[in-house]
């Protein structure tokens, strides 16, 4: 038999070998073979040519092939960026290709990279030392580099966008107005306004991409090729998502991802921040009221439309009701109106707008209350009915007449719900009974006193008011006081 | 002529080496007879506890497969690579993050250096897992070695403690979510006492929690307890056990062989020597010092060999294919870091380090059974292994006894089967949740696929030990069966599970975050 020992000389042979061989491998691999010292020495070789005075040779001679890092405790940023863009503030090389070219522009004039860093404008990890890592899109990091027609998202970070020139940060402009101009306020929150069919935006940009569904976004699985995926068709991206197609077009969607990418609020040193945005920061804690026609264009429009008509919302399943029409807001009570846009409708997709909900100041509602009625007709003179309504009666006509739209119990259907308790707060009789005596005009109410067979007589109204009444009751049980009062007389005072 | 003082000084100085040489070394030079072969071995710290003279089957490669030892030069690796590692790493939940990054990117083969500590980690759950099979298949846990049966058992617990503790400390998204889920874990006692409704006055899974944490989330005081339990407690721990375990290796009589023939030979430089024949007048003992009849009395000496080198070698040439194997494994593979711990992005699905995986599919049936019932099943019963099967054989051979290696293939197959029948069962028709929703969380504490498996396994173990009427086959059933159901388990929950513990078939499958 062999010497049992000769297996283990030649395995320690082999191991031995193995491990000198990978110990060396791995030297070689971090001193040698490490991509940013090949970068800078291309740099060194740059700066040879291009050196012809004395100032430039004492400069060449200092430059070591080293690791560089811009450590800004206060931004939480340690950026190794500046190891292979060893030219970024360096006016000499402005021609010099990628990565030793100088910053374009003039912003470093204003933002010199030993007191910003690169990543509190770029993103991306600045510790990595290969761009691969850096850039960061395919590794694990919550921010990966922002890619260059975004980064304008970033100035948001010390500025206010609104008071930036325009022809710096083109897109976050567009942007802004796009906003205001696709009323996203209807049913988006922001800064603690807006409404609340959709999530809030605050922060949306703070969000990484694993807070995001990503399943239909093509990749690579950045947040902003979420965003501008979503932006043209929001159903496509998020599954039985209600928001309708903002009809933008490739560059608006880009303008709006920005935008997007902007709401971050990071916490910033305020030796960093631009004086406009301490003021934007007073502002958005005492916003400047604003008009009754801006009130409805950036938080009603979305839904509403114009106002003049009620619409068919294919998302909704429901017509949304006209709010300027002239019968509604003339033959509305004077506070009808107001009540509605302050608490909302209970049961529809109108939500409230009060300073605690919505975020509009009561001088805001008085506003857009205004500018709704502005122009409206008076209502013509109605003869007054002081007949008793029979509910159990009104129940049949209901369910006959209105129920097809209004749902049983006038839960609501693709008609408003009459149940809720706004409603039966803020509509008078007087307004109920005009209302289906005469229809909403360009809604799709139609006037159930018409000069047909099956038209609704005086008294027939009367039950169904009362009908309506006590589905008001019936709802607030609670909070009614036991043994209610019976159904008021129709035509009598409101 | 009489040597001058200069003269001396020159003649030390060039003797320095030599004398050097000769002051570290006791022997001074490599040894040349089997006398100075001993005393290389028992002269020196670190080789003296080995014995001078070893028996030929310690060195067969196929006994061992050198798992020990992989092991211990597993934890020599994660030994040095950590106090390199202790240089930089801060453990504050503000800093660790940003230092492990400084680590992987900044620090000169800091890369490499926690690659190797990672892999060495993994590499040594596995062949600790490995060798605690081995000493079983061997029957090497019998008398007298019970004992060092229970150490090896304590190390393997630390070795699992040692691993989860590191977990944590890179502070990203992975370390934070396996430790909320590993603390849940320890949280499960709570299943059954809300179940019972006496959570409000006995809740020693809060209070397991707790101590773990330090708080009742994953945060600093975390952070701070795992640290010292990894880099100060648990290894010096480890360090105390190991050396009780290599102690009563030795003093156990070395690795477990079976008798050698009577008037062997040493089948490699050995010769044929005489039987000794005892003289009726002595006793032959050394009863002070070891248990039995040491000196070989009736029968011929055994099959040893000088220890000194070919032992060590052996041992060497291990360790250095450990090394080997690492850094193989390191050079290639990064040690993983995800993004920063953020508690307000959980991961989907949240997995416990990949050992603790079969327990997390079991918890995932039911908390106390899988987190805490079937895990404290385990540990008893195979502490119990060497006191309940007690009868000599087999002992240092594989599979050593009659009928063993039908005994454990059929177990196998029959552990396999049922196994996979039951998670194939759960994920198709889930489980008394899912039929009836109302029923009280008691019933599904008692009755859940985990706790079936066991009970299905402990059946079949008593079938094998009427059947067969022995101690012996029916541990190594009932040891085949949790060992392929660890196995079957920790592969599904690996695999097999996806966002919110679904089954996927791949993870390629899973919904893209």
């Amino acid at each position: 038999m062999n010497d049992p020992s000769r297996f283990y000389r030649w395995l320690l042979l082999v191991g031995s070998l193995v491990t000198i061989a990978y110990l060396a491998g791995a030297a070689v691999h971090e001193n040698y073979l490490a991509q940013w010292k090949t970068v800078q020495r291309e740099y060194r070789d740059i700066l040879r040519q291009k050196t012809a005075d004395d100032r430039g040779r004492e400069l060449l001679s200092k430059f070591r092939i080293e690791m560089k890092q811009v450590s800004i405790p206060a931004l939480g940023a340690v950026d190794r960026c500046v190891t292979c863009h060893n030219g970024i503030d360096d006016p000499r090389v402005t021609d010099a290709a990628l990565p030793h070219r100088t910053h374009p522009g003039h912003l470093l004039d204003k933002h010199p990279v030993d007191r910003f860093g690169c990543t509190v404008c770029h993103h991306g990890q600045g510790a990595a030392l290969t761009f691969q890592e850096a850039k960061a899109e395919d590794v694990y990091w919550d921010y990966p580099l922002l890619p260059p027609e975004m980064t304008e998202a970033a100035c948001a970070t010390c500025h206010d966008p609104e008071k930036l020139p325009s022809d710096q940060v083109p897109m976050l402009t567009l942007g802004l107005k796009l906003y205001k101009e696709k009323s996203c306020g209807s049913c988006h929150k922001l800064g603690g306004r807006g409404g609340t069919l959709g999530p809030a935006l605050d922060n949306e940009g703070a969000k990484t991409r694993h807070q995001l569904i990503m399943t239909n976004v093509k990749p690579p699985y950045t947040t902003w090729n979420w965003q501008t995926a979503h932006f043209r068709d929001p159903g496509s991206i998020v599954r039985d998502s209600q928001m309708r197609n903002p009809t933008v077009t490739r560059g608006e969607a880009l303008a709006l991802t920005v935008l997007m990418l902007s709401e971050w609020r990071r916490d910033v040193p305020e030796s960093y921040l631009a004086p406009d945005k301490i003021d934007q920061k007073h502002r958005d804690l005492h916003p400047i009221p604003l008009t009754g026609e801006q009130v409805y264009r950036q938080y009603c429009t979305a839904c509403h439309g114009n106002g003049t008509y009620s619409r068919w919302d294919k998302k909704f399943g429901r017509f949304v009701p006209a709010v300027r029409g002239d019968s509604l807001v003339a033959g509305a009570p004077r506070d009808y109106l107001r009540t509605n846009i302050e608490q909302g409708r209970p049961g529809t997709q109108m939500p409230a707008w009060g300073p605690h909900a919505g975020g509009l100041h009561t001088e805001e509602i008085t506003a857009v209350d205004e500018y709704l009625r502005a122009g409206a007709r008076a209502a013509p003179p109605m003869p007054s009915l002081s007949l008793r309504g029979d509910s159990s009666r009104g129940l049949s006509l209901f369910l006959t007449n209105c129920a097809g739209c209004h749902g049983m119990h006038g839960r609501g259907g693709i008609a408003p719900e009459i149940g809720n308790p706004v409603f039966q707060q803020a509509a008078t009789n007087e307004f109920i009974v005009r209302t289906i005596r005469n229809g909403r005009i360009r809604t799709a109410m139609p006037a159930f006193q018409r000069p047909e067979a099956s038209a609704l007589g005086d008294q027939d109204i009367a039950d169904v008011l009362a009908y309506l009444r006590t589905l008001g009751e019936n709802k607030n049980q609670s909070a009614r006081t036991p043994g209610s009062t019976p159904p008021p007389p129709v035509g009598g005072k409101p | 002529m009489e040597e001058t003082a200069t003269q001396e000084f020159l003649h030390n100085l060039r003797t320095l080496p030599h004398s050097v040489k000769e002051a570290c070394f006791r022997l001074g030079k490599a040894p040349e007879s089997e006398r100075e072969e001993s005393q290389a071995t028992f002269h020196n710290l670190f080789l003296h506890i080995h014995s001078v003279r070893v028996h030929l089957r310690t060195l067969s490669p196929t006994l061992t497969f050198g798992l020990g030892l992989m092991a211990t030069a597993s934890f020599v690796l994660t030994l040095i690579t950590g106090v390199l590692l202790m240089v930089y790493y801060k453990p504050s939940t503000d800093l660790a993050y940003q230092s492990i990054k400084d680590i992987h990117f900044a620090v000169f083969t800091g890369r490499f250096i926690r690659n190797i500590h990672r892999w060495a980690a993994q590499f040594m759950v596995v062949v600790v897992l490995l060798h605690m099979a081995r000493v079983f298949f061997t029957a090497s846990y019998k008398k007298p070695r019970e004992f060092n049966w229970l150490v090896g058992l304590g190390l393997l617990v630390i070795t699992l403690a040692l691993s989860f503790t590191g977990y944590l400390l890179p502070w990203d998204q992975l370390a934070y979510w396996a430790i909320t889920i590993g603390s849940n874990i320890a949280n499960s006692p709570r299943e059954l006492t809300d179940a019972i409704g006496i959570t409000k006055y006995f809740d020693p899974g809060g209070f397991q929690k707790r101590l773990l944490l330090g708080a009742n989330y994953v945060g600093q005081d975390a952070l701070i307890r795992f640290y010292v339990l990894h880099v100060f407690v648990l290894p010096l721990a480890l360090v105390t056990l190991l050396g009780v375990h290599f102690w009563r290796i030795r003093k156990d009589g070395g690795l477990a062989k079976p008798e050698d023939p009577m008037g062997g030979l040493a089948e490699w430089g050995g010769e044929r020597r005489p039987v000794f024949e005892p003289l009726a007048t002595k006793t032959y003992g050394l009863m002070a010092l070891v248990k039995g009849q040491r000196p070989p009395v009736n029968r011929g000496p055994e099959n040893t060999v000088m220890s000194w080198p070919r032992l060590f070698w052996a041992e060497l040439s291990v360790f250095m294919l450990t090394v080997a194997t690492t850094l193989i494994l390191a050079f290639y593979s990064d040690a993983p870091l995800k993004e920063l711990a953020n508690a307000a992005i959980p991961e989907n699905p949240a997995k416990a380090p990949w050992y603790f995986l079969g327990i997390q599919e079991l918890v995932s049936y039911s908390a106390f059974t899988g987190g805490l019932l079937i895990p404290v099943i385990v540990v008893v019963g195979l502490a119990l292994i060497p006191f309940l099967d007690r009868r000599a054989g087999g002992e240092g051979t594989w599979f050593g006894t009659k009928s063993e290696r039908a005994v454990f293939w059929q177990s196998f197959l029959f552990a396999l089967a049922v196994t996979a029948g039951m998670l194939a069962f759960t994920v198709n028709y889930g489980w008394l949740r899912n039929w009836s929703p109302n029923i009280h969380q008691l019933w599904i504490i008692v009755i859940n696929p985990g706790s079936l498996l066991v009970v299905i396994f402990a059946g079949w173990s008593i079938l094998i030990l009427r059947r067969k009427n022995s101690v012996r086959l029916a541990a190594v059933s009932l040891f085949t069966c949790f060992l392929v159901g660890f196995i079957l388990l920790t592969y599904f929950a690996t695999v097999h599970r996806g966002p919110n513990w679904h089954f996927y078939w791949w993870p390629s499958q899973w919904p893209i975050h």
